[in-house]
């Protein structure tokens, strides 16, 4: 979403600089020399279209519902692109330390791999919960208490500012062993 | 945990989120807005007038002058804070070239690619780190040093910590005659356990 955010703001400005031009623009044309407006955009051919309408007309509620849309997409746009960094304890003042969900994800994961009841594992991690889940051949309760350990020890390694939730689900799978 | 070396984290977005929420803000209220007169909230009479009002119309003809200079003033408001906002999110982060001293004869700047360059090198050097991205943020008064550190798989992180802070940033302490640093750290962990990842066949 930072990406987005990234790309689309300045065309969103770009586009308030060409709207905020074209009103400027027209509006000095037909002030200055009537014979020659419209310039660029077609306004008036848009008044006689909208002449007719009422609020209630239902290509006015179907803009609206247009622009809401948009305008919601933007808004939720500028909520959601905040940053995700994990923060770690500060070494010494004026030092911090971040690492990515993905890095502790990765970290975490190498471990649980490497676990010899562990057939596969996915791993999604934030600075609040890491979350895995587990495939084994063995009796799934056994496995998930050893796969909750061994989390807890990752995590417990890493300095982290503020220790995450932890949730382990385990299946059985079907194979030979 | 100070402001600084917490600002030097990564490149603030706060200014494109404000802008980008406003402006969201804006057009679901004009939408919100116009669906609730079209459904007669505010009367059903209306409800039932024309988008193109004959009063506005009117008011438009009979001060024609006035009704100008307000588009004018409005598209010029729309134009200014457009162009800076495009101008303030397309400029890039700027990297500060550090002044050590600014008595006049004895101006003394080092340039920022020396010190990334020389910090970058040093972090390199430290046990489990397999590479390292170095540059300054902030202003030549007040810098602040952010590090991009990559880590080998199985790594101490507070083995890295100490090294990082007894060598490196303290070199660069002493390189800046500064008794603190804001820095920023962000660790990749565990990116690849060797310089060439192993395939499988």
């Amino acid at each position: 979403m930072r990406l987005l955010l990234r790309v689309l703001a300045p065309l969103l400005g770009l586009l308030l600089a060409v709207v905020g031009l074209a009103v400027v623009v027209e509006t000095v044309t037909l002030w200055v020399s009537p014979a020659s407006s419209p310039l660029i955009v077609p306004w008036p051919t848009w008044l006689t279209a909208a002449e007719g309408l009422t609020w209630q007309s239902g290509g006015v509620r179907a803009a609206a519902i247009i622009v809401g849309v948009i305008g919601l997409f933007v808004l939720i746009l500028g909520l959601v692109a905040r940053r995700h960094d994990v923060f770690l304890a500060d070494p010494v003042p004026e030092v911090t330390v971040t690492t990515s969900p993905r890095s502790i994800a990765r970290a975490v994961g190498h471990e649980v791999r490497a676990h010899d009841e562990v057939v596969s594992a996915s791993v999604v991690a934030s600075a609040k919960k890491v979350t895995v889940k587990a495939a084994t051949l063995d009796p799934a309760a056994e496995v998930r208490d050893t796969v909750r350990d061994v989390v807890e020890t990752t995590l417990a390694r890493l300095p982290l500012a503020r220790r995450p939730r932890v949730a382990v689900s385990v299946t059985t799978t079907k194979g030979v062993k | 945990m100070s402001r600084r070396s917490r600002a030097a984290v990564a490149r603030s977005a706060g200014g494109d989120r404000t802008l980008t929420t406003v402006l969201g803000l804006v057009l679901v209220a004009a939408s919100v807005l116009a669906l609730l007169v079209g459904f007669g909230v505010f009367g059903s009479f209306r409800a039932q007038r024309p988008v193109i009002d004959p009063l506005i119309v009117e008011w438009v003809s009979t001060h024609a002058t006035a009704a100008r200079w307000i588009a004018i003033g409005i598209g010029v408001v729309l134009f200014l804070i457009g162009l800076w906002w495009t101008l303030r999110s397309l400029r890039p982060e700027p990297r500060p070239d550090v002044s050590l001293s600014e008595l006049p004869g004895e101006r003394l700047t080092v340039e920022h690619a020396a010190i990334s360059d020389a910090v970058r090198h040093d972090a390199e050097l430290i046990d489990g780190v397999s590479r390292a991205r170095a540059r300054l943020v902030g202003t030549p008064q007040k810098p602040a040093l952010r590090l991009s550190l990559t880590l080998v798989e199985g790594t101490d992180v507070r083995d890295v910590w100490a090294d990082l802070d007894g060598r490196v940033l303290a070199r660069a302490r002493e390189a800046f005659a500064v008794s603190a640093l804001p820095t920023a750290v962000r660790l990749e962990l565990d990116a690849t356990s060797a310089p060439t990842p192993a395939r499988v066949q």
